[in-house]
């Protein structure tokens, strides 16, 4: 199952066209830009190839940045974990975006840390949590601060999307996890908990065991690698039998 | 510990096979090498005699000294004025290509002159941005600054990706190679420029040069797809100038690198590697010194790659690798917090030299962060996130199952974060490999010899083993006696 990163199932013909044209450069075609990203963010579509063709747009003309598209994006690539949309987003945006904020005597905090510098900070935390399973963390980092919850307002289901995809790789490297720990990585206890278990991810709950059917990935079964023979690879001493006849 | 120890590269490459290129197709394009730089030399010959010739008339001498210039390197720490001048001149070079009635007639001074003006152009484009974010940094009251600041356009980024985009659209060169690659005459779909070996050279050196840009702005995505109508093979056309092939490995290569991506990085790296070091014998000194540190950048890419992702390499690159980065080597691929400032260091000294596409602040120096150090700290980030990998990877090789209680006990760490170290070793071992079509294109695969399930707190491990390559053996044997 061959994936082009620069496809996107839901991509509309309008912005296919402006990112395989030169008017992917053109600062006029922000806006649209600007209006796709508030589409994924409600129907809850991504398109990581126009995010970043947008936040270029931004790189080289920098008094259209607008810090609200650019937090969306990032939160949208949030949701696709552990996938190198979050860093690659992250290379187009200001060079001292990630400088942490100085905390010299010098005044001049204003100039570096900035209301985007500092979201997008925070982001990044939240990204480091989720690309080193520490999903329990992911989650209580997420209910620690209100600035979170406005970065994320914007995203329709970010929760659910978040718990599917931390599911996705939960199943890819476990037969059978501790109910508890489970609850933990997922957010949701008792009956939330079960449900979202059972009829989203198909799981089972057996007491204080969740088992997870096997799959493709969690059944890590040993293989043996043959030597894969061509034809072609006798050709010199085909040709070496013709030239010297015994 | 007896444990860490590890051999290098015990992975088995399941791509290898495939990879391997016929032994004769390299001898083919080694040949193809030798020729080209003959004929290099006669060419050079020739151009003596034609500007001789050409010397009483003034006009056609002068275009030849511009056409020259521009594929010359500015001397080492030229002033300002020579690099606002220079701008200049390239301004008027390529209007007067793109822009004058009707294609033009000129007599390019070599065969290289194509790539070696692109070549040159981005690399006095990526140099003037980065003097003009050092100057804004470190000395934003000097003359120069002053100077940079009231000419915020020279050297823009739009300029230079115009230049790029208008010589690739003049020459209709995608849509020639597209038509190569259909098995038709790109002649029919040239247009009157496309024809005209000048334009079709330009075009297509340019499409290098937009990869080149766009990988120095951060764009690693859109730097790959930009390769889409080329195909990455020997027959190719940048493979006819050693530079130009070069180039677009390294960069190639390092987008992958970036996107994580490490058996395509490393697929890239390797083949161009061994290419240099067949065709090393070859090589005009002035040549091959620009190439050699190139060289030595790729060998510390491709050993930050094999670190994230443990491959068998070619037994060239294996060797040389070796030589250069013995011990660093071991280092990477042992992980843990001590390998971090190795990591840096290799990234910063192989990765290009960032820019940052628009001019500076020169009010608030604090504010102009060398863009590698923004693009270094975001893949730091990728390394530290993944640095426990190694430790886990070398321990679950000695067991079939385990419990993750005495495992955390071994490595003296809380089982929950033992946890979270299976499942990052887990998720990073799938990577997107390329297997056909264009280079942002890929599957999924396990790139890793070692496979594992967690139920509960046991481990289930598993290893893919690799049947004895009998056939090889015999062959390659079988050779040597003949």
């Amino acid at each position: 199952m061959g994936i082009a990163f620069d496809y996107a199932p839901d991509r509309p013909e309008h912005i296919e066209a402006i990112l395989n044209g030169l008017d992917r450069y053109n600062p006029e075609t922000t806006n649209i830009f600007q209006d796709y990203v508030t589409q994924q963010c409600e129907d809850r579509t991504y398109d990581c190839y126009a995010n970043l063709a947008l936040l270029k747009l931004y790189q080289f003309n920098p008094h259209l940045t607008r810090d609200e598209p650019t937090t969306n994006i990032l939160v949208k690539a949030l949701t696709v974990f552990p996938s190198p949309d979050f860093s690659l987003l992250l290379h187009l945006l200001p060079p001292h975006i990630l400088s942490p904020t100085t905390n010299n005597t010098a005044p001049t905090p204003s100039a570096v840390d900035t209301p985007l510098s500092e979201a997008v900070q925070k982001l990044s935390l939240l990204n480091s949590l989720l690309e080193t399973a520490n999903y329990s963390g992911f989650w209580s980092t997420l209910d620690s601060d209100d600035l979170y919850a406005d970065l994320i307002a914007d995203v329709n289901g970010f929760e659910e999307l978040m718990r599917v995809r931390i599911a996705s790789c939960v199943g890819q490297g476990c037969r059978e996890v501790e109910r508890g720990v489970c609850e933990g990585w997922l957010n949701l206890r008792g009956r939330e908990f079960e449900s979202f278990v059972g009829e989203i991810c198909g799981w089972g709950v057996d007491g204080e065991v969740v088992r997870i059917p096997v799959n493709k990935e969690n059944e890590a079964k040993g293989t043996v690698v043959r030597e894969e023979v061509k034809f072609d690879q006798f050709s010199r001493v085909i040709r070496r039998a013709y030239e010297q006849p015994a | 510990m007896a444990l860490y120890q590890r051999e290098p590269y015990t992975t088995a490459d399941r791509q290898k096979l495939a990879d391997n290129e016929s032994d004769q197709e390299e001898d083919a394009l080694v040949e193809d090498y030798k020729e080209q730089v003959h004929f290099d030399d006669s060419m050079g010959m020739d151009e003596l005699d034609r500007t001789a010739s050409f010397g009483p008339s003034g006009g056609p001498q002068d275009m030849q000294a511009q056409l020259a210039a521009a594929a010359t390197p500015l001397e080492y720490g030229a002033a300002l004025d020579t690099k606002f001048a220079s701008y200049d001149s390239y301004c008027n070079l390529f209007h007067y290509i793109l822009n004058s009635e009707g294609p033009v007639e000129l007599e390019v001074p070599t065969y290289y002159w194509a790539w070696d003006v692109i070549d040159e152009f981005i690399y006095q484009f990526e140099s003037f941005c980065r003097y003009r974010n050092r100057v804004a940094r470190t000395d934003p009251t000097s003359e120069d600054a002053q100077l940079l600041r009231e000419n915020p356009n020279t050297w823009g980024c739009y300029s230079v990706l115009n230049v790029l985009y208008s010589l690739i659209q003049r020459s209709q060169i995608n849509e020639q190679l597209e038509a190569m690659k259909r098995n038709e005459d790109p002649n029919q779909v040239a247009g009157e420029y496309g024809t005209r070996p000048l334009y079709r050279m330009l075009g297509y050196f340019s499409i290098i040069g937009l990869l080149r840009v766009h990988c120095l702005l951060g764009d690693f995505s859109l730097a790959l797809k930009t390769l889409d109508d080329i195909e990455l093979n020997k027959k190719a056309m940048f493979a006819r100038v050693m530079a130009a092939h070069f180039t677009t490995y390294y960069y190639v290569g390092f987008s992958y690198m970036m996107m994580r991506r490490y058996a395509d990085a490393i697929r890239m790296f390797s083949h161009i590697l061994v290419y240099v070091s067949r065709t090393k014998n070859f090589q005009k000194n002035a040549q091959y010194d620009s190439v050699s540190k190139k060289n030595d950048q790729m060998y510390a890419l491709i050993a930050i790659c094999v670190a994230f992702n443990p491959t068998k390499l070619d037994d060239t690159i294996h060797t040389a690798l070796r030589e250069k980065y013995g011990d660093q080597l071991v280092r990477l691929q042992r992980g843990g917090p001590e390998a971090l400032p190795l990591f840096e260091e290799l990234f910063r000294s192989a990765c290009p030299k960032f820019i940052s596409p628009t001019p500076p602040d020169f009010d608030v120096p604090e504010i102009n962060v060398d863009p590698v150090d923004h693009h270094c700290r975001i893949f730091m980030e990728e390394v530290k996130n993944t640095m426990w990998s190694p430790t886990v990877k070398s321990y679950l090789k000695l067991y079939t199952t385990m419990d993750l209680k005495k495992l955390a006990g071994f490595l003296e760490v809380e089982p929950e974060k033992l946890r979270g170290w299976l499942l990052v070793n887990k998720q990073r071992s799938r990577q997107v490999r390329w297997s056909e079509g264009a280079l942002l294109d890929g599957e999924i695969v396990n790139g890793s010899d070692l496979d594992y399930a967690m139920q509960g707190d046991l481990i289930h491990i598993s290893e893919a083993k690799v049947g004895r390559r009998l056939v090889d053996w015999y062959l390659r044997n079988l050779a040597r006696t003949y």
